[in-house]
C-alpha cells in the first residue's frame, strides 16, 4: 500500500504556510509520516501523539540530520505539555 | 475537541497559525489507475461513526470561531490517494484498518476486479480520499 505518491499533501502544506525557520507543533503526529514532509526546514518541530508505540517508531526513524531540532513526545491534546506562546504554527495532522 | 483547540491556542504565539489537515467523508471513489489514465469503479459507503466524527470536528471549529479564538483565513479541498497493487490487497486493508468507518460493498469490489483484470499491466487500484486543509489564525 502506498499513500499519496503524488505528494499532494506536501504541496498544499507548503502552499498554505511558510514553514521555514518556524517553531512548529504537530498534534497527532503518529509515526511521523507527515512530519518529515516539512520538519527539516523548520527551526524546531515537536510532534506529539497519545499513541506510545507510534511515537517510539517516529523517534526510531528520525534521520540523523533531524536530530537536535525535531522531537517527538507522547502526550494528549487535552493537556499539551509546553509553555504558553511557544509555537508559530500548529498542525492538526488528521487528528481533529 | 474544543478544549484541545484551546490548549493549542495557548501554546501558539500571538497571531500564530493553526493548520487543520484532515480527511472528510464523502463516499470516497474507488478507481483503477494506470499509465494511460483511470476508471472509477464505484464509491465506498461512509459508516455512521465516521460521519459523526466529521460532524463533531466541524462543530468544534465552528464553536472556537464563534468564541473568537481563531479566524479562518484560507481553505481548500484536495485529493489524497491510497494505492494498492491488487483489488484483494485493497479489500484486506479496508477490512483491517477502515472497518469502523468505511465499507467496500461487494458490487464495487467486483467492478474493481473486473476493471483491473482488463487494464494495463501497470494498473493499480486506489481510493480517492477527499481532504480538507484549513488555515486558521489565532486571535
Amino acid at each position: 500500500m502506498q499513500k499519496d505518491p503524488e505528494g499532494f499533501e506536501k504541496k498544499i502544506l507548503h502552499k498554505f504556510a511558510n514553514l521555514s525557520n518556524q517553531r512548529i507543533l504537530e498534534i497527532g503526529c503518529g509515526e511521523g509520516r507527515l512530519t518529515w514532509k516539512y520538519a527539516n526546514a523548520s527551526s524546531v518541530t515537536i510532534g506529539f501523539d497519545s499513541d506510545r508505540d507510534a511515537v517510539r517508531i517516529a523517534r526510531a526513524e528520525s534521520p540523523p540530520a533531524a536530530q537536535g531540532h525535531v522531537h517527538f513526545a507522547q502526550a494528549s491534546a487535552s493537556h499539551i505539555p509546553f509553555s504558553t506562546e511557544t509555537f508559530d504554527i500548529a498542525i492538526l495532522a488528521w487528528s481533529l | 475537541m474544543v478544549h484541545a483547540l484551546d490548549e493549542i491556542r495557548r501554546t501558539l504565539k500571538p497571531n500564530g497559525m493553526l493548520l487543520d489537515l484532515r480527511p472528510v467523508e464523502s463516499n470516497w471513489s474507488v478507481e483503477v489507475s494506470s499509465s494511460t489514465g483511470y476508471q472509477a469503479a464505484g464509491r465506498l459507503t461512509d459508516l455512521p461513526v465516521a460521519v459523526a466524527d466529521d460532524e463533531a470536528a466541524f462543530h468544534a471549529m465552528r464553536e472556537v470561531e464563534s468564541r473568537k479564538w481563531y479566524i479562518k483565513k484560507e481553505e481548500e479541498e484536495f485529493a489524497f490517494f491510497y494505492y494498492w497493487d491488487t483489488p484483494s490487497e485493497m479489500k484486506e486493508f479496508m477490512e483491517e484498518e477502515w472497518d469502523d468507518f468505511e465499507k467496500l460493498e461487494e458490487d464495487v469490489f467486483q467492478k474493481t476486479k473486473s476493471l483491473w483484470a482488463i487494464a494495463n499491466a501497470d494498473a493499480r487500484v486506489r481510493v480517492r480520499v477527499k481532504m480538507l486543509m484549513t488555515r486558521w489564525q489565532k486571535i
